[in-house]
């Protein structure tokens, strides 16, 4: 299941020009899933990518516009977007010339997917306590 | 130097089809002029947006140029952070106005305050 899902992210690098990688960690940073496009090092420490978006997502869910969904941030080259999905989130790093709608996108699309993984993970601590 | 009132009225013309505040502060959280529903309002946007913008500028390295641009997207809003000279540019809108709005709102007042809010950069 886990090798499927990880063809399936990275089929989904070559949906959008300039879609560097997709990580699925938890809110603590801990990587569940990745997919990084053949000759590419990401820019940013995937790990620090989730505690990044958890911290800013909290702060962001504090403006008084219920709890936020995502954030894509712009920098020189790069840009990223995030997902929060339930307990885990979901960033796009790509090229700062990529298609930022598509990603938004692509990131409603696999929520069903992250849920999947969530909702596996819940079980199995469940299970464990 | 600035005249406050005028950029406020500058701000005053994005708070239209649905953006609900628009925002000028320092990289500290403090506002410098607003144009908002009530000043807590701008209060509560302005420091929590500064925070952000912290968060995410101190995440990128050296080689990946500057923090330029965030997008946030909330159940009930959306907002749009950007630079302008030394300072930051807010924008919060409902949820119903589409991102890319948003974004072309804050680069028309940033193409607008850039050269006057750059002369006083310095002070």
């Amino acid at each position: 299941m886990a090798e499927e899902l990880v063809v399936h992210f990275e089929k989904l690098l070559t949906r959008v020009d300039g879609l560097l990688s997709a990580v699925v960690t938890d809110r603590d940073g801990v990587v569940l899933l990745r997919a990084t496009a053949p000759n590419c090092t990401p820019p940013f420490t995937e790990s620090a990518l989730g505690c990044t978006f958890a911290l800013a997502s909290d702060q962001a869910s504090k403006l008084g516009l219920k709890k936020n969904k995502s954030i894509v941030s712009v920098y020189g080259t790069y840009q990223l977007v995030q997902f929060n999905h339930s307990s885990l989130i979901t960033t796009f790093v790509a090229n700062s010339s990529a298609n930022t709608g598509l990603l938004l996108e692509l990131g409603s699309e696999l929520e069903s997917v992250t849920q999947v993984i969530a909702t596996a993970l819940h079980e199995r601590q469940s299970g464990a306590l | 130097m600035l005249k406050p009132k005028l950029i406020s009225q500058v701000l005053q013309q994005a708070t239209t089809g649905g953006v609900k505040a628009t925002i000028l502060l320092n990289p500290e959280g403090s506002l410098l002029a607003f144009a908002a529903q009530s000043d807590r309002d701008a209060r509560i946007y302005a420091a929590i947006a500064s925070n952000i913008w912290t968060i995410y500028s101190k995440h990128c390295k050296a080689d990946v140029g500057g923090l330029s641009f965030l997008m946030l997207e909330c159940e009930e809003g959306k907002v749009a952070i950007t630079v302008v000279s030394t300072m930051i540019l807010c924008l919060v809108a409902r949820d119903d106005v589409e991102l890319g709005i948003l974004k072309a709102k804050s680069e028309a007042l940033t193409r607008h305050l850039e050269e006057p809010l750059s002369k006083v950069a310095g002070y």
